[in-house]
């Protein structure tokens, strides 16, 4: 009788429990995965001056100094705008290449004279863009176990624009009509006459295109941060101011969509430069 | 009772009879409602607040500390001597009942929380398969595929061996050099090359992925000394090629992601630098025809490589424990 009892209370328990039982929840899994972070960039404007140069240019490496402004409208998206000044020098491969060209224009060769191959690479004395900016990953490091900094990662895309340049004097760049016929003084017609080592390069002006980048801040303090990032700025450009698709004459054919790639490192102030937590 | 005295400093265990556990003279205000007490036993690398423990105010060694005192924004502050601030603060034990209690901020770096690594690598062996290609060189560009094997002698030491194959493509100012300025480019292509590769890792971290997961990550740092081929590419189909035995030290830096006990992803930037030679200028029927005369006569270069490498690293063993408390 005790048994069957004690039996008849387990079971009713048993059954309460089960009809009660609810599913257990881990109450962490909708959380957010740091709490009380330091809110480094969100609702704070981001001043960088910084130093950029091209990554494996073929003919002129571009390098320059300039700044980009930045306003962050949450902690992961920001829109901004980043501009360069820039000169150039030539490559190892200009280098290289130019002592072996004929020293003076002939053009009964198909070969470019050093001028003639100089004076229509382009250079790009400003270049910058507007952006979107997107940081989904961010967290902080020991380095040496010494260090405890904080660092993010941001992803950008946008509008480029490049100014682009070249000098090719009307001594070099001689022919006023590439790749047409034309009529001479006399009124007879001329054809082209199939040396693209004289045309004009057409590789100057202004160039819109596509911005992409991505980068990392590395916080020295709650304003200061290192901030390093790869841009590419995609335009349609001829840079070697040269024949490409091989028609014997220079124009705006020959032009078409490259990326310029470029590293830049600058120090980013935030302010204010006071930080906010989370809760 | 300021909280600032309690704090536990970094490098320094609070002794066994740590003044939180016993009844504040003066406690410190409740936290306000909803907001959550601190916990002893919170493992994440920020401080972290139990949700459990927000109903329970008063619960663990810090929960007499207000949230509302900590001061975020000081600035992180030469820790001082655990004992000799105790003993202060014993006394000044009486002043604290005759005057008006006075706050002193607690610095939210005076609040560490320890996390174990979450990922041990002593005495493992790293199997790293990879992928990777060349970053620096405009005329010709190299694709790898290759492996690493490395041991672990320490946490963040470890020595191993590496091997890599090629296979090439040409870039557009190739063609366009040959075309544009009529110049024939003078190239290497690399066959293979093998290293003896010594790693130091230096930083680790973590970071949160759309403030959702967290990761896990460190950077470390390899040097390494190793040998390899180039064959030179001849300008001319009809003149033979020479292949050239390199010795091939390099240095990098590369990020590995912690994915699980026993796999990682690894990417890294490594720069092969060595003296290679190259197909002399002026070859013809007449003058370096043959291989071996064209070897003599070769032009050298000290060549950077910088390669950029990805692959997936599988761990044995597939696990680990850990050797101290958490």
């Amino acid at each position: 009788m005790k048994n069957h009892t004690i039996l008849t209370v387990v079971s009713v328990l048993a059954v309460s429990s089960a009809a009660y039982a609810e599913p257990r929840q881990n109450t962490l899994a909708a959380d957010v995965a740091v709490r009380h972070r330091r809110l480094l960039v969100k609702n704070r404007f981001e001043f960088a001056p910084l130093f950029e140069s091209t990554i494996n240019a073929d003919f002129r490496h571009i390098l320059g100094g300039g700044a980009k402004l930045e306003y962050h409208l949450s902690d992961m998206w920001s829109v901004g705008f980043v501009g360069v000044g820039s000169t150039a020098i030539n490559t190892k491969l200009v280098d290289k290449i130019t002592p072996t060209l004929e020293m003076n224009v002939d053009d009964k060769t198909r070969e470019p004279s050093q001028a003639e191959f100089l004076d229509r690479l382009n250079t790009m004395p400003f270049h910058g863009a507007g952006y979107i900016s997107f940081t989904p990953w961010y967290g902080k490091l020991a380095a040496f176990g010494q260090a405890y900094v904080a660092f993010d990662f941001y992803f950008q895309a946008g509008v480029s624009y490049a100014q682009l340049k070249s000098n090719c004097p009307s001594t070099i760049c001689s022919d006023q009509f590439p790749g047409v016929s034309h009529t001479g003084m006399d009124g007879d017609t001329i054809p082209p006459d199939l040396n693209p080592n004289n045309d004009p390069p057409l590789n100057s002006g202004g160039h819109l295109g596509v911005y992409l980048g991505g980068g990392i801040h590395v916080f020295l303090n709650d304003f200061l941060a290192l901030d390093m990032t790869v841009r590419d700025y995609a335009f349609t450009d001829n840079p070697s101011g040269a024949d490409f698709n091989a028609d014997l004459f220079v124009s705006n054919a020959d032009n078409r969509f490259l990326h310029h790639l470029f590293f830049g490192v600058g120090i980013s102030v935030m302010l204010p430069t006071t930080v906010k937590r989370t809760p | 009772m300021a909280g600032t005295a309690f704090a536990q400093s970094k490098g320094k265990r609070p002794p066994a009879k740590t003044p939180a556990k016993t009844p504040s003279k003066t406690p410190a205000p409740s936290p306000p409602p909803g907001t959550p007490a601190k916990g002893s036993g919170d493992d994440g690398g920020e401080i972290e607040m139990n949700p459990d423990d927000a109903k329970k105010p008063g619960t663990g060694s810090g929960s007499d500390v207000n949230p509302d005192e900590i001061d975020m924004g000081e600035p992180e502050k030469q820790q001082g001597d655990l004992t000799t601030d105790l003993n202060t603060a014993d006394q000044n034990a009486g002043a604290v009942k005759a005057t008006p209690l006075k706050k002193t901020p607690l610095s939210w770096q005076d609040i560490i929380v320890v996390i174990r690594k979450p990922f041990l690598k002593v005495r493992r062996t790293e199997l790293l398969p990879f992928v990777g290609t060349t970053m620096n060189d405009n005329m010709i560009r190299h694709y790898t595929v290759g492996g690493e094997l490395a041991y672990y002698l320490t946490d963040v030491l470890a020595v191993g061996v590496e091997g890599m194959a090629y296979v090439h493509a040409f870039q557009e100012p190739f063609d366009l050099v040959a075309r544009q300025a009529r110049r024939l480019p003078t190239v290497n292509e690399y066959n293979w090359s093998a290293a003896l590769d010594f790693h130091y890792v230096p930083v680790y971290g973590k970071f949160a992925i759309l403030d959702r997961h967290l990761a896990t990550w460190e950077a470390l740092f390899t040097a390494g000394i190793g040998a390899g081929q180039s064959e030179v590419i001849p300008r001319d189909t009809k003149f033979p090629g020479f292949t050239n035995l390199l010795i091939m030290p390099n240095v990098g830096a590369s990020m590995r992601f912690f994915i699980s006990k026993w796999m990682t992803i690894n990417l890294g930037i490594r720069d092969y630098v060595f003296f290679d030679h190259f197909e002399p200028k002026n070859r013809s029927d007449t003058m370096y025809a043959t291989a071996s005369d064209a070897k003599d006569h070769a032009d050298g270069s000290l060549i950077n490589n910088v390669m950029f490498q990805i692959g997936v690293s599988f761990w044995v063993p597939t696990s680990f424990e850990y050797t101290t408390f958490r």
